[in-house]
């Protein structure tokens, strides 16, 4: 398939040069419950990158985790870290930093002695270890609460201590299981802005675990999907939601509408397919399908409408049967045909095609939009 | 008129107020009643007597007369009541230490492991306490005796080394902290559960070792635990008599013993409540000696 | 790390057996075949139960003296200590921590010193050596157990079941009643064991409050082990370790929750 080109400038980061190898995990197994199994799983995160395992609960992102910090036993495969095989070492001996969704800090020390225990347990002189303690937390925007006991701070506050905790002894890669998800929607996206500024300016290899495919995306140089326990696909956050690599993928990245469809014809990059509800849809594939029966995937938000809608090959005439009103964005449920149904996403802006109180609306699909994916 | 008025509307409105305030009163009074007039009766005015008792003057003719007098906590001042009560606190600190150590690591594998393993294993760490004492001190002298079950062991295997250990503080000791470790293990275990397992691995993936991890996360935050246990095992151990008169011999006795013979053996009432009196006194020690480190300990945590 | 964990397994249960071993040691003697407190076994016999069935002063021991007197303490205790725990939960009053502890204050005070208070204080009225004696001595050590599984019980249940059947049309009793009072049954049964246990097992006490006719199971025991007696003590014990395993069993089945102690 041609695919429009990726767009570079601001939109794209380049990763950091030199793209040494911070974490490489090969055939990782483990044997989680009868008939559970997680992996062989297969990765390579670069040094300075941050990267993260994104699936619905269930998927084996938590223990696969859990296997890098040593708290779960590898069955199988292997986990280097820097060079290093790890995979057999002590949790205690890893020198990985690690941060989970609650913050588990220390109820009986202060926050300053929190963040200073790592360093205390690994012998640094007191000095050097109030030094560090004391440019960690303000690094973390926490200095003036280091006297106070966690249970006095709120959740924000104690997970930038976990944070710091774990930053402070500079481990080679870092670890972060969830850690936003036990606070509100306002302060999630708070506190992932920090994180995102942090791990770029310090340049730290970071692993990042999640379910919130909005966390991911805007987080990540790449993301791998799980889904029961293997890998989906590993690609940049563009790959992943523009060029997902499977049903299960499209489908768990952003909104998607799914056709399964048949494959009449194919010639010259074109793919002439119907769908299941009667569509027929013209779509851009550079190769031809390898299977007849496939799924077409269509991006609400590609789906045009009114005059844009009447210059592509895929043109129809829609029903609205329902509008969901969402403050910036509006949902449509348009009927197309008989049978067919799609969902069509429009962001408000300021100017209008009198979209809100259309019941029937001209839309178009560019061939080049429509992603053939296997059923 | 007009006065009157305000006067019902008033009441009136004072009326459904006054009915959910009268209506906890007496509930609560019905509920709590009884416990509390149980307490008086019998737990209160008990313990008052005694002590008042303690202070009367012991009497062959009339087994007391009610004349003060400090005679009776004098002759436990000396010789060898002095003897008998260091006794007694010795062997109830030395339990409870053993207790202690032996009981942590009890008390951190029962916190974590499944529950089916904790079924079968609190059935047998309970056992201990609702078994009678006259029982396992019955046990203890068919075990430990010159030829009870360990001695004929060690002779079937052809060791020459026989336990003699009977009729001695060591005895007692034995079989007090076979008594008393359900007792200690018991609140630690709950302190235990209540501290999260990640918590653990928090302080491993900082780099400390499994002690380590214990020293400064696990024992700090199981304190309170260690200590409820260590009082009720300390208080329980201090006031046994059962188990001293079996397997004590004239070397292992305490307190508890002494109490019982000079009420029911030499009917000196009032040395026997002054003797219970200081068993009161050292179980009041023990509390305010804790009372007085808590504080303390909250603010201290651990070090960093 | 394994091997630290199969290290502690074995430590754990190795001590756990250690913990029950006299009270093994002392059923087997029971078994014995011959007259000595010995073991190994050299056969199964019923000889001793035989003769502890037929011993006087047992059988008025276990029949007419300390099953009924567990029986009637348990009882009473429940009674009053499930009403002490529900007017400390339910009721919101001052000092309810301080009354809380204070309840809970005769666990801390040694059954010794019970026992020696009520006799000097029954002696004086009279009432020293009859079964009434025993049957206070012995609710008092009962009724904390019951209070302390019963808070725990209700603790447990979101106040939100009553305002829902409020809600529905019932006053505070019968909210109370019918919705609670199922709920914190199995946390009662098993206060009922623990006191039961607690009055069947207690030494102590009995050894102050009881006379020439109230003589308790393991107060029989207990002289007959001075005075030398035959491994018929093994088999009272037997028996007396036979009822206290059973309600132990019983109330562990219907306490499921990890919650203990």
């Amino acid at each position: 398939m041609e695919a429009e080109p990726v767009p570079s400038g601001p939109l794209l980061e380049a990763l950091p040069a030199g793209e040494r190898v911070g974490l490489a995990v090969r055939g990782l197994v483990r044997h989680y419950a009868r008939d559970v199994t997680v992996g062989p799983l297969s990765f390579t995160v670069a040094e300075g990158e941050f990267f993260s395992l994104l699936g619905p609960s269930g998927c084996g992102k938590t223990t696969t985790l859990r296997c890098i910090a040593g708290f779960e036993p590898v069955d199988a495969g292997a986990i280097e870290l820097a060079g290093r095989r790890i995979e057999k070492v002590p949790p205690h001996k890893r020198e990985i930093g690690l941060v989970f969704q609650t913050p588990m800090l220390f109820p009986h020390l202060t926050v300053r002695e929190n963040v200073a225990f790592g360093l205390s347990v690994h012998g640094f002189p007191r000095r050097e270890v109030a030094r560090r303690a004391a440019t960690m937390l303000e690094l973390v925007g926490l200095s003036d609460l280091g006297q106070r006991r966690p249970n006095q701070l709120s959740g924000g506050q104690q997970q930038r201590a976990a944070l710091a905790r774990s930053l402070v002894l500079e481990p080679p890669l870092l670890l972060l299981d969830e850690p936003f998800s036990s606070l509100d929607l306002k302060l999630r996206v708070q506190m992932r802005e920090e994180l995102r500024k942090l791990q770029r300016r310090l340049r730290k290899t970071t692993i990042f675990v999640t379910h919130d495919q909005t966390e991911a995306l805007a987080l990540s140089h790449h993301i791998a999907v799980l889904s029961s326990g293997r890998i989906e696909q590993i690609g940049t956050p563009q790959e992943i939601y523009g060029q997902p690599a499977s049903r299960f993928v499209a489908d768990f990245i952003g909104n998607a509408n799914l056709l399964d469809a048949e494959v009449l014809r194919w010639r010259e990059g074109i793919a002439e397919i119907v769908t299941e509800s009667g569509l027929r849809l013209l779509a851009r594939t550079a190769a031809a399908p390898a299977a007849r029966r496939l799924t077409a995937l269509v991006r609400p938000e590609l789906i045009r409408i009114g005059t844009a809608a009447a210059s592509v090959a895929n043109a129809f005439t829609a029903e609205v049967r329902e509008v969901v009103y969402l403050g910036d964005e509006a949902q449509y449920r348009l009927r197309l045909g008989e049978r067919a149904e799609l969902l069509l996403v429009r962001k408000l802006t300021g100017g209008d095609d009198g979209l809100p109180d259309a019941s029937v609306m001209n839309v178009g699909i560019d061939p080049r939009d429509i992603v053939l994916l296997s059923r | 008129m007009s006065e009157s008025i305000p006067a019902i509307s008033s009441s009136l409105a004072a009326e459904p107020e006054a009915a959910r305030t009268r209506l906890l009163r007496h509930g609560s009074l019905w509920l709590l009643g009884p416990y509390v007039l149980v307490l008086v009766a019998f737990l209160a005015v008990p313990l008052g007597n005694i002590g008042v008792l303690s202070f009367f003057t012991s009497s062959s003719a009339r087994l007391w007369s009610p004349v003060l007098t400090l005679a009776n906590y004098r002759q436990i001042a000396n010789g060898y009541f002095l003897d008998l009560v260091g006794r007694t606190l010795a062997i109830g600190a030395v339990a409870t230490v053993i207790c202690a150590a032996l009981g942590y690591p009890l008390a951190y594998y029962l916190a974590r492991c499944s529950r089916a393993a904790l079924a079968i294993a609190l059935f047998l760490l309970i056992m201990p306490l609702m078994v009678s004492a006259v029982i396992e001190a019955f046990g203890w002298i068919a075990i430990l005796g010159r030829e009870g079950l360990l001695n004929t062991a060690l002779a079937s295997l052809g060791v020459t080394f026989r336990v003699d250990v009977l009729y001695s503080q060591r005895a007692v000791l034995i079989a007090l902290v076979q008594l008393l470790l359900p007792v200690m293990t018991l609140p630690l275990m709950s302190a235990i559960e209540d501290i999260p397992v990640r918590l653990e691995e928090v302080a491993q993936n900082l780099g400390a070792s499994p002690l380590v991890a214990f020293r400064r996360v696990l024992l700090p935050l199981s304190l309170p635990g260690l200590v409820s246990g260590g009082l009720l095992c300390f208080t329980v151990a201090i006031s046994v008599v059962v188990t001293p008169a079996l397997l004590g011999g004239r070397l292992g006795r305490m307190l508890g013993n002494e109490i019982y013979d000079q009420a029911l053996s030499a009917y000196d009432w009032p040395f026997a409540s002054s003797l219970a009196m200081v068993l009161v006194l050292l179980v009041f020690a023990a509390i305010a000696a804790i009372l007085a480190t808590g504080p303390r300990r909250q603010t201290r945590g651990g070090r960093a | 790390m394994r091997s630290g964990h199969l290290l502690l397994g074995a430590y754990v249960w190795g001590l756990l057996c250690c913990l029950v071993a006299p009270i093994l040691v002392v059923v087997g003697i029971a078994f014995n075949p011959t007259p000595r407190f010995l073991l190994p076994l050299h056969g199964l016999s019923l000889r001793w139960f035989r003769d502890f069935f037929t011993s006087g002063e047992y059988l008025h021991a276990l029949f007419a003296v300390s099953l009924p007197l567990a029986t009637l303490v348990c009882f009473v205790s429940v009674v009053i200590g499930t009403l002490a725990a529900i007017g400390l939960v339910r009721f919101r009053l001052r000092g309810r921590e301080a009354l809380e502890a204070a309840f809970l204050l005769p666990i801390l005070v040694p059954s010794i010193l019970l026992g020696a208070a009520l006799y000097l204080f029954f002696v004086r009225i009279d009432l020293a050596g009859s079964f009434a004696a025993l049957a206070i001595g012995h609710t008092l050590i009962g009724i904390p157990f019951v209070i302390r599984v019963v808070i725990a019980g209700l603790s447990g249940i979101n106040p939100g079941y009553e305002e829902a059947a409020i809600s529905l049309g019932c006053n505070r009793v019968l909210a109370f009643w019918k919705v609670v009072m199922p709920l914190v049954r199995s946390s009662i049964v098993s206060g009922a064991a623990f006191a039961f246990i607690a009055s069947f097992s207690d030494v102590n006490v009995a050894l102050f409050l009881s006379g020439p006719g109230t003589n308790t199971l393991p107060l029989q025991i207990f002289s007959d082990i001075q005075w030398q007696g035959d491994p018929s003590i093994a088999a009272a014990s037997a028996i007396q370790v036979l009822v206290v395993t059973t309600l132990v069993l019983a109330a562990q089945f219907l306490s499921r929750a990890r919650a203990v102690g």
